[in-house]
């Protein structure tokens, strides 16, 4: 395997003159994006100011809870593990950020892809074939083949449940979790996983309703924590900051597919409603698909606006000029699009469900009017992100340490979308699976407690942003780092000087904000973490996009155009090594990772 | 405004426990939700959709500029 650093500067703080020197003259072609943007926004009238706290750090107190398996996240992938964990005869909690099937991406997924072997007309392995064909072998098999496999069980435990009888899941989310009595602690964010004696033994967090940190005591762990993004406008995953994978990279877990891009459109009117955006979806109740395969939802639009201007508009033929647009991403030949321009989503890939109570509903995104790009940045295709699993329960490379669903890069579709209503089916298929081995390795396993050590350096890490007198103000940096990654030059064409040129601007957020992110409140101390979070991730995505010098599925390099199979086989994983210094790595399809790291 | 008014809470806080990005909080003094973070609010629905009481008034403009990748 090969190591790559595309950037040697490396925790070399403000000391690196060149790089300023660099930044001033490739940053100014940024800048004027960065800063046009900056002067409409009202955040920006209030400069850095002494920290006004609502609350003191000497008003938190401890909480310290034991279990064998921790699940962290309360949504499909939560969901599953935490039942199967429980019914392998371990004994579970969860926590969550959010409420359960009320938070991150879940509640919005209305599609629940199930492969009905009796019924469906393509075999597992012509769905697993077609899928790898879409993908440019992008996809990890032996997930596409789980999903398929597993799909139509958790279907059938989910109708069980009510599941496909709300258009709100809390509910029925909530009948097996009371039905097994698994103690649910919700509204606490887990900033810090911890690992001693070379495994995971907790996490601590903080909750988001009183002064409180809570440290878990666990045996095994399951990241269940979703996939993230930049906060960005018109799409519900604005409380996703790709946290689980963050925690676990600082702890040495190996991250995965930071290349990809999803690439759902929004609506150039009212942009910033992700409700508007997929036209009241969320008020109809989920239903299953059945396999077909696409090549969905990439960078296409974002190349032909970068080639023609605006406007993209959807559901009708091309303009003339489109139709002669050369160059661009590669769609494999059987899932080109006739007459159209290229891949128009159609249906969004939680599932459009057309034939639901709303018929005044005008589909998902991408159905009537103009579009705009990048409502999702900061988000890869789901599954292809996250954790590094070095087997199919989705262990990772840190001993006992799972991921599940989005928080896991399974690479279960590849780096493009290939089968819709997948995404909330693949979390409910890994979630289970995971949650099975972990209960299995639980059992071998004595508790290991977090030392005191380890609480008060987390307790510390935690409360930095409240304790600190001055600094800056996470709104602001979040609103910097999206002009600096948003625009479609950047992370959806994209080239070499332009990949750099953001790099800079992202290393100075990591260098000299991240030490500084203030907050006067709960409120304000999660943003401030999830601001960091998505700091880590714009220095992933932008260094991983540099390495991958080809274009495939939804990374696309203007000045590496095509696909190169000889070199690029293969997936780029991510980690941080005892220096702290983030490291690359090329693990060729269809090979798990050395284990451990 | 995105999530705009709050009219005839009855304080069951399933609206604060229900938004994703923890954009309302109980007033303690009133013991009724109120819009604390309005800049935060991914406009999703899911408080108004959670309300019991339909309490709950969501427009679709966003409180801070947007950010997309073309216009």
């Amino acid at each position: 395997m090969s190591k790559f650093d595309p950037n040697s500067e490396k925790n070399q703080h403000n000391k690196n003159f060149s790089r300023r020197q660099f930044m001033g003259i490739t940053g100014s072609v940024l800048g004027a994006s960065v800063s046009a943007y900056a002067m409409g926004a009202s955040i920006f009238n209030h400069p850095p100011q002494i920290n006004h706290r609502k609350i003191e750090s000497g008003e938190f107190t401890n909480e310290n809870l034991i279990t064998d398996v921790l699940v962290i996240g309360g949504g499909m992938a939560g969901l599953f593990a935490a039942v199967k964990a429980h019914d392998a005869g371990a004994k579970v909690l969860m926590v969550s950020k959010g409420r359960l099937g009320s938070s991150g991406l879940t509640p919005f997924a209305k599609g629940f892809f199930s492969y009905d072997k009796q019924n469906s007309k393509m075999s597992i392995d012509e769905f697993v074939a077609l899928v790898s064909e879409s993908a440019i072998g992008t996809n990890n098999s032996v997930f596409t083949r789980q999903l398929a496999e597993h799909s139509y069980a958790r279907a059938q435990e989910l109708k069980a449940w009510g599941f496909f009888d709300s258009p709100l899941y809390n509910e029925s989310f909530m009948r097996p979790i009371n039905e097994r009595n698994i103690p649910l602690h919700e509204r606490i964010m887990i900033t810090h996983l911890v690992k001693q004696d070379n495994r995971v033994v907790g996490a601590s967090g903080f909750s988001l309703d009183q002064p409180k940190i809570v440290h878990f005591h666990a045996k095994t762990v399951i990241l269940c924590t979703g996939s993230g993004g930049f906060k960005p406008s018109g799409f519900p995953v604005c409380d996703l900051t790709h946290d689980g994978s963050i925690m676990a990279y600082k702890i040495g877990a190996k991250i995965t597919g930071k290349e990809w891009n999803d690439g759902h459109p929004g609506s150039a009117q009212n942009s910033g409603s992700s409700y508007d955006n997929w036209h009241g979806q969320i008020e109809e109740k989920p239903g299953i698909t059945g396999a077909e395969i696409h090549h969905d939802l990439g960078v296409d639009l974002n190349y032909q606006v970068y080639r023609l201007g605006g406007p993209i508009t959807m559901g009708g033929p091309g303009r003339k000029e489109e139709s002669t647009l050369t160059g661009g991403p590669y769609v494999p030949e059987k899932f080109r699009r006739v007459g159209m321009p290229p891949a128009p989503p159609t249906e969004g890939v939680f599932g459009g469900l057309f034939n639901t109570e709303r018929k005044d509903r005008q589909g998902p995104p991408g159905m009537g009017g103009e579009q705009v790009g990048g409502s999702s940045a900061g988000m890869a295709i789901h599954k292809s992100e996250g954790l590094v699993p070095i087997d199919d329960t989705g262990l990772t490379t840190i001993n006992g340490l799972y991921a599940a669903g989005d928080a896991l890069g399974s690479h279960m579709s590849g780096g493009i979308y290939t089968q819709i209503g997948s995404s909330l089916a693949g979390s409910a298929v890994q979630g289970a699976i995971a949650g099975e081995a972990a209960a299995e390795l639980s059992s071998t396993l004595p508790i290991l407690m977090i030392t005191e050590q380890n609480q008060k350096k987390n307790e510390t890490e935690i409360l930095a942003p409240l304790v600190r007198e001055r600094g800056i103000s996470p709104a602001w940096v979040t609103q910097v780092l999206q002009g600096i990654m948003i625009p479609n030059f950047v992370l959806y064409i994209k080239k070499e000087r332009m990949l750099q040129a953001a790099l800079a601007y992202i290393e100075e957020l990591r260098d000299l904000h991240v030490p500084m992110l203030m907050a006067a409140d709960l409120h304000k101390l999660r943003i401030a973490h999830e601001t960091e979070n998505m700091i880590i991730t714009a220095e992933m995505k932008l260094k991983a996009s540099l390495l991958r010098k080809e274009s495939r599925c939804s990374h696309y390099r203007l000045d590496y155009p095509e696909v190169d199979r000889e070199n690029w086989d293969a997936w780029i994983n991510i980690w941080q090594d005892q220096k702290g210094a983030m490291q690359f790595e090329k693990q060729p399809f269809n090979m798990w990772p050395k284990f451990p790291t | 405004m995105p999530i705009n008014q709050i009219s005839g809470c009855i304080g069951c806080e399933v609206c604060i426990k229900s938004c994703p990005t923890d954009v309302i909080k109980l007033d303690n003094k009133t013991k009724k939700a109120v819009i604390a973070y309005p800049e935060d609010c991914q406009i999703c629905h899911l408080c108004r959709l959670y309300c019991p009481v339909g309490a709950i008034t969501i427009t679709p403009e966003k409180s801070i500029p947007v950010m997309v990748s073309w216009r």
